[in-house]
């Protein structure tokens, strides 16, 4: 397309800049049932699967319709949720802190109308555009991260995986039938942007090689001590090496050594350093983690805990992945006591059991070896279970 | 990864702009890079900063880090900000011939 400038002068670049407005005031985009009673609110109930109302101190009542996204969204789509919220609730709209999208209305037949159209708006594909739902002791959206489709760091794809497990798992996010919510999440890789650390069960992109070293660039693309200091178990090493070049020349360049045995393949050197790429087709893939959360509900926050070593990679569908998900969810979903979290539930019956009923095999991996807190995760009691 | 010349000087650089050997460095690269970065004369203010960066380089094999290049140059972050609109990373260390900064920038 021929460039059409939106009038910034690139020969005066700080002429008539704008800079730190910070994002507009939330108070602007309110909609007036909300704007009015707010700091009022009294209580509220889950009428339905997607659907709260909440009562205010006036009298007043707000019905929430909650919608799945798949997070990752055109601006068709956008305009699409635009469209919902300008035909039923006066051009407003919110989304949530896991990606889900809240419709707002006054009464409860706008609210039902609402959550009707919602649920019959399909794609080409036959999938759901808004499927309603994420409410109660359920299963809501996966929050998740940038994967094969714009991050240099993963280890498995983002969007892919979760529509693979939200498919799966698609009746619970409609239903309340869990003993509490579930929280589930993914990061591609161990950077965990997002939640991982801290879901009820989490998928996380693994991987399995140590990084390959481009000595001819690593010391003209990398600050050599960066690399080294980024390493968690000082697998890294600066020296000098001999090479010959791509085009044939012998010479010596300053570059890194890594004992691969000590290696341990979280990537961190990657992130500093262009010149030690790690990723791999059949060594990269996946590790689930489960017991998380993040509320103070009865129990203390806590990190989720790794249950499976290793799932492959299998775009596009990723079967194994979404199987082994399954497998947890109906377990816990069956066993756990009501308002027990993941993590509650596999304390209180002990992890051994948490493996007896999920049918997960233990391993070594799962063993923490990592520095001195590694000792507080074996077991110093004689309290086990055969 | 492409090859550029100006003054009669090759330099090879990335998508970004930055040098790709630092060996390659001269003074007709600042003189370069200085548009691109929204600088219209360099002046002894950005020649020290300049200085420093290369020397810190050449020393630690590493970029300071921004309080480093404040504390030693006496530039507050604000100031560098004034003289390199980009920034320290973007627009110092690119004109310097440091390696592109990494990390989840
Ligand atoms: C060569 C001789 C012995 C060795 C090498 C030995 C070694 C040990 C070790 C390694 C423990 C476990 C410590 C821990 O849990 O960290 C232990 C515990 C114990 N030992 Fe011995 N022991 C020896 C003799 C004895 C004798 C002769 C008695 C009693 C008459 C005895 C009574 C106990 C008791 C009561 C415990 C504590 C068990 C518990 O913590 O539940 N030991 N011993
Ligand atoms: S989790 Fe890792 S791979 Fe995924 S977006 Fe974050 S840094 Fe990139
Ligand atoms: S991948 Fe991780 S463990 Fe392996 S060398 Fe790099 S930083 Fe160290």
């Amino acid at each position: 397309m021929a460039f059409v400038s939106s009038g910034y002068n690139p020969a005066k670049p700080m002429e008539n800049r704008i800079t730190d407005i910070g994002p507009r005031h939330f108070s602007e985009f309110l909609p007036p049932v909300i704007a009015k009673n707010k700091g009022k609110w009294l209580w509220h109930e889950i009428v339905e699967p997607g659907l709260l109302m909440h009562k205010a101190e006036g009298g007043d009542e707000v019905y929430t319709v909650r919608c799945g996204g798949a997070r990752l969204m055109s601006v068709g789509h956008v305009r699409a949720l635009c469209a919902i919220a300008d035909k039923f609730c006066g051009g407003h709209l919110r989304f949530t802190t896991r990606n889900n999208i809240e419709f707002m209305v006054e009464t409860l037949e706008e609210a039902k109308k609402l959550k009707e159209y919602l649920n019959a708006q399909k794609f080409d594909g036959g999938s759901h555009k808004f499927p309603v739902g994420g409410t109660g002791a359920g299963i809501t959206n996966i929050v998740h991260t940038q994967g094969w489709v714009h991050c240099h760091t993963p280890a498995t794809d983002a969007s892919g995986t979760v529509k693979v497990v939200l498919d799966e798992l698609f009746e619970e996010f409609g239903q309340m039938r869990m003993p509490a919510q579930v929280r589930i999440s993914m990061a591609c890789c161990l950077n965990m942007c997002g939640a991982v650390h801290c879901s009820d069960i989490a998928i996380l992109g693994y991987h399995r090689k140590p990084p390959i070293i481009d000595h001819e660039w690593l010391d003209n693309l990398c600050e050599i001590p960066l690399a080294v200091a980024a390493c968690p178990v000082g697998a890294i090493r600066p020296t000098k090496k001999e090479i010959v070049t791509e085009k044939g020349e012998t010479k010596t360049v300053n570059t890194v050594a890594i004992k691969n045995e000590r290696c341990m393949f979280c990537g961190n050197c990657y992130t500093m350093c262009p010149s030690l790429p790690l990723s791999d087709q059949t060594g990269d893939g996946l590790v689930i983690m489960a017991g998380g959360k993040v509320s103070n509900r009865i129990s203390n926050p806590k990190f989720s805990k790794v249950v499976v070593a290793f799932i492959p990679n299998e775009p596009p569908r990723w079967p194994t992945l979404a199987k082994t998900i399954r497998q947890i969810v109906e377990a816990y979903a069956s066993d756990a006591r009501k308002y027990e979290r993941v993590g509650d539930w596999a304390e209180r019956i002990g992890w051994e059991r948490f493996f007896e009923k999920t049918g997960l095999e233990f391993s070594e991996h799962m063993i923490d070896d990592f520095r001195d807190p590694a000792y507080y995760t074996w077991r110093q009691t004689t309290n086990f279970k055969f | 990864m492409a090859m550029i010349e100006f003054k009669g000087k090759n330099f090879e650089i990335d998508e970004d702009g930055f040098l790709l050997k630092f060996e390659d460095w001269g003074p007709e690269w600042a003189e370069y890079v200085k548009e691109s970065e929204g600088i219209s004369e360099i002046t002894e203010a950005h020649q020290q900063i300049l200085d420093f960066l290369q020397d810190y380089y050449k020393k630690n094999g590493i970029a300071p880090m921004v309080r480093i290049l404040s504390k030693s140059t006496g530039y507050k972050l604000k100031q560098i900000y004034e003289l390199f609109p980009s920034g320290p990373g973007k627009g110092a260390c690119k004109m310097a011939g440091l390696p592109k900064p990494t990390g989840c920038v």
